[in-house]
């Protein structure tokens, strides 16, 4: 633990001083137009995050939420147009019940409510607002209205009269704080911007939010939420004094496994399924394993060790469990299932995120590899570029021929894309995924199909390769990765898709982050103390009213 | 404990690649071996032409035919009672009440049907061609195998050839089978060193260690190639070791002569049975998953017979009478005379082996790679 901190404690310092270093000297800033504020429905993990915050780790809770749609390569974009649909709301309210439960018990009340009522058996609307205005803070992520602190307040007094329990009632005014969208939504609202007349900003807990939910994927905490309400959030000097906090924080792990889960789109793990006659060592454990294992990687390499984000395409260094081990066919560190770091070879085949299970097994189909699912997850995921879906009359029987005459991927891609309609997309996505086939569906290394030797050669954009390091080394060269990686986190960080306005300021980044030695610790600086992550408009259509009805007044809370 | 047919799982190591098997990354020169399923190896015709008399009776049956109708009828519940509830009275034939398959000695029962006929399985251990006495085994009736190996000494084939518990579909063997996979004692790893191409190599150590780590299989039971296993060790050195050398040749191991002793759990029963003038064959499938073989040697009369007693209620299904079988064993021995009374003591046997690919780790790996 000392340990971990210590590393923790020495990334912060060497990012603040790399930082001071940069900001001084490094490219300027362009000024950005910004985008519109957004309201975006917390996601699963953020809700998970944010109780964990604010209650601990001894309140659990089960449930699944409605999936968010992945929208522009982000699911962070999807929650933008999320809804809450009838079932996914009496899943929020049966976990908030579960959640308000826990909370009153026996077990924790001592420690997360900060007053004891006079009577127990009877409502106590001193202590139940003193519990909703601390709690609700942090809920809401700003302070509360005196009516946001009176609804709950009269649903406990009432309830705690009828049972005759206090706690009873106060577990259903925080029950009914949890389904409400001042919760369930991260609602960005602004002002009328003092500087700019006419204009819009964030106000300062917005500024909170966005900087908690891209630093550490959860709620801002009350020392970011104090810090706003003292107005330091709208100076850079305090902005840093913030961000130097919560990236010295083990929590901004947290926030970079949730950038790097969006990313590379590892929700495709909740629904993968390999056929266990084919591949029997391919178990839940290893599908588990293989997300975490690209987690661990990246956090490793990017956040402890602070290293070339182009590098993990072909780092050998990685962290493996029993159930991983065996499909590595290498052997397990620690066969009662943990973790351990593990180097692979040399001159081994593997290095590199790209050649890890779970990238493999994840863009396969269930009981055989898939070049073209790979190479369009390369395409699509690593590279930012898009790829049109399939016609929706492609014929698979050459695929799924068993008599087929065609031994191996590659010759029945040759034979499929004689078809001029499918033609042009397997160029765009087969020579890369080719170059993966040394490893079959579930990532298991092979060197023959069905008696044929395997051909893993390829190119992507003009690049030749023989095999999948080849592969590896061709994208950890390719600019177009860390423009990819760039672009996705701009947009991950604002919430909002790249528009047209925010040319210039990715620009400013794709620059910045090249002279960072691609760190991403340092792009996560770079941003954070820009003047784009904060700025907003409002609506052209709206701004134009905006102004009007503004014209002559002080700034004030406007919401958005 | 015999055995029809031995399971092994190896660890196979990193040189695969090339070949027509998955490439496999692992320290160089090393494959490793653990066994799954282990079975005596007895020659089973379509019409049972080795039993021509059938099948043994066993103690259970014994003891119904030796009481009187009024007691079987109080202790078996008129019937209704499953012939497992009796066990212990069964068992307690002795004329003490003594348990007769600890002391096998106690009492006599009808001797043995032992297993007849001309075909086996095995090696020829003695080195003659008709099994005659020679000063380390004792006069015996040799086989000649399915594909016409002549020679072939497997007297323990012939002791337990024509009982139920260790033909097919028999208990013994399967239930310590399946027993060693559910509760992870006594399963025997098997690390070959010195491997310098894993189809051919021409000079190879071969050991064998006992795991600690239980398998881990697949959705249909069966053990997953590649896990990895913890030796068992004692006072920090490994409880198991002996090794014997031997060869690869297109992907067949086999390994010279020895004793060595082997870790071994089943039936509820540890043992460490030695087998003297031990080989052991293994062909590696050609994906490197597994392999299948037999593995040879002299098997001692009284530690079988120890192993057998300890068995429990799994030989209430074997019919098998413990003492008819300690007899038959004494004259089946055809290895290692008594010097003092000429008896030979141990039983020619062989057993059938299925194997899965394993990683054998050591200790000091396991701390180095915990260190890290």
């Amino acid at each position: 633990m000392r340990r971990h901190f210590k590393t923790i404690a020495s990334v912060a310092v060497t990012v603040a001083v790399t930082v001071a270093a940069l900001t001084a000297c490094g490219p300027k800033e362009p000024a950005s137009e910004g985008g519109t504020p957004e309201m975006r429905r917390l996601t699963e993990e953020q809700y998970r995050n944010t109780v964990g915050d604010l209650f601990g780790p001894t309140i659990t809770f089960g449930g699944r939420f409605d999936p968010l749609a992945r929208t522009d390569g982000l699911i962070q974009l999807g929650a933008r147009t999320a809804r809450v649909t009838p079932s996914g709301f009496e899943q929020y309210y049966t976990l908030a019940r579960s959640i308000a439960a826990q909370v009153v018990d026996e077990e924790h009340r001592e420690t997360l409510i900060s007053c004891t009522p006079a009577d127990p058996k009877t409502a106590d609307d001193a202590c139940a607002r003193k519990f909703y205005a601390q709690v609700g803070r942090l809920l809401y992520r700003r302070p509360l209205t005196d009516d946001e602190i009176k609804t709950p307040t009269v649903a406990a007094h009432d309830v705690a009269t009828s049972m005759q329990n206090f706690y009873n009632g106060l577990a259903y005014g925080l029950a009914g704080m949890m389904v409400g969208p001042k919760f369930l939504f991260v609602m960005e609202n602004t002002e009328a911007d003092p500087d700019r007349k006419g204009e819009v900003r964030l106000n300062a807990d917005a500024r909170a939010s966005r900087l908690s939910f891209l630093l550490w994927n959860s709620m801002p905490d009350d020392m970011l939420l104090t810090a706003a309400s003292k107005g330091e959030l709208f100076t850079k000097e305090g902005v840093k004094r913030q961000v130097d906090r919560m990236v010295a924080s083990p929590k901004l792990e947290g926030g970079v496994r949730a950038f790097f889960t969006d990313f590379l789109d590892l929700r495709k793990f909740e629904t993968l399924e390999k056929d266990p006659v084919i591949y029997p060592s391919f178990n839940v454990k290893a599908g588990e394993d293989a997300k975490e294992q690209i987690l661990r990687t990246i956090a490793d390499h990017v956040v402890t060790r602070e290293l070339d984000y182009r590098d993990l395409f072909i780092t050998r260094h990685t962290f493996v469990t029993a159930a991983l081990a065996r499909i590595y066919r290498i052997p397990a560190g620690r066969p009662d299932g943990g973790w351990t770091a593990y180097e692979f070879a040399e001159s081994g085949p593997r290095a590199g995120l790209v050649a890890q299970i779970g990238f493999l097994a994840v863009n396969s189909h269930p009981g055989r590899s898939s070049p073209t699912i790979r190479g369009r997850a390369v395409r699509e995921v690593l590279l930012c570029q898009k790829v049109p879906d399939p016609l929706s009359n492609v014929d698979f029987s050459l695929f799924n021929d068993p008599n087929s005459p065609h031994r191996t991927a590659r010759q029945r891609l040759t034979a499929h894309a004689v078809t001029p309609a499918c033609a042009g997309c397997h160029k765009i996505t087969d020579p890369i995924g080719l170059g993966l086939e040394n490893f079959d569906g579930s990532g298991a290394l092979r060197n023959m199909e069905n008696g044929e030797a395997i051909d893993a050669s390829g190119d992507v954009d003009g690049i030749a390769f023989k095999d999948a390091k080849g592969l590896e080394k061709a994208l950890r060269d390719s600019p177009a990765v860390p423009t990819c990686l760039v672009n996705r986190l701009y947009a991950y960080a604002l919430g909002r898709p790249i528009e047209s306005g925010d040319k210039n300021a990715v620009a400013y980044f794709q620059e910045a982050f090249a002279k960072d030695d691609y760190r991403v610790p340092a792009l996560l600086r770079r941003l954070t103390a820009s003047d784009a992550f904060f700025k907003v408009r409002l609506p052209k259509s709206e701004a134009a009213t905006q102004a009007r009805a503004t014209d002559g007044l002080s700034a004030k809370d406007t919401p958005s | 404990m015999p055995m029809r047919h031995v399971a092994i799982v190896l660890g196979i190591a990193g040189f695969w690649a090339g070949l027509t098997a998955p490439a496999v990354a692992h320290a160089p020169g090393t494959l490793g071996f653990v066994i799954r399923d282990w079975f005596t190896a007895i020659h089973e015709s379509k019409f049972m032409d080795e039993c021509p008399e059938g099948l043994n009776i066993g103690n259970d049956e014994f003891w119904w035919r030796s009481q009187p109708k009024d007691l079987r009828a109080r202790i078996t519940g008129n019937g209704l009672e499953r012939a497992s509830r009796r066990y212990w009275e069964v068992m307690g034939r002795g004329p003490n009440g003594e348990d007769i398959c600890m002391n096998p000695t106690l009492i006599k029962d009808p001797p043995l049907r032992v297993a007849e006929g001309k075909i086996g399985y095995g090696d020829n251990l003695d080195g003659t061609t008709d099994g005659h006495a020679t000063a380390k085994t004792c006069k015996h009736d040799k086989y000649t195998s399915p594909d016409g190996k002549t020679g072939i000494d497997n007297q323990m084939a012939r002791l337990v050839g024509c009982t139920f518990g260790w033909r097919k579909s028999g208990m013994v063997e399967l239930h310590a089978n399946e027993e060693r996979g559910t509760a992870g004692h006594g399963m025997i790893l098997v690390e070959v060193t010195g491997v310098t191409d894993p189809r051919n190599s021409d000079d190879v150590t071969v050991t064998f260690y006992r795991s600690i780590d239980q398998y881990t299989i697949d959705g249909t039971g069966q053990p997953l190639p590649f896990s990895t296993y913890r030796i068992e060790t004692y006072n920090g050195k490994p409880r198991y070791a002996d090794s014997l050398k031997g060869k690869i040749k297109d992907g067949v191991l086999t390994t010279d002569r020895g004793d060595v002793k082997l870790p071994f759990y089943g039936n509820n029963a540890f043992m460490h049975p030695v087998i003297k003038d031990m080989a052991l064959r293994l062909e590696i499938a050609a994906d490197g998953n597994t392999a299948t073989g037999m593995l040879t040697g002299y098997y001692d009369v009284e530690r079988f017979m120890y192993a057998m007693g300890s068995v429990g209620q799994v030989l209430q299904t074997a019919q098998v009478s413990c003492p008819a079988m300690y007899v038959a064993a004494h004259q089946l021995a055809d290895g290692y005379p008594d010097p003092k009374t000429g008896e030979c003591t141990m039983l020619s046997s062989a057993f059938k082996i299925k194997a899965y690919a394993a990683f054998v780790q050591h200790p000091q790996k396991e701390r180095r790679q915990a260190s890290r």
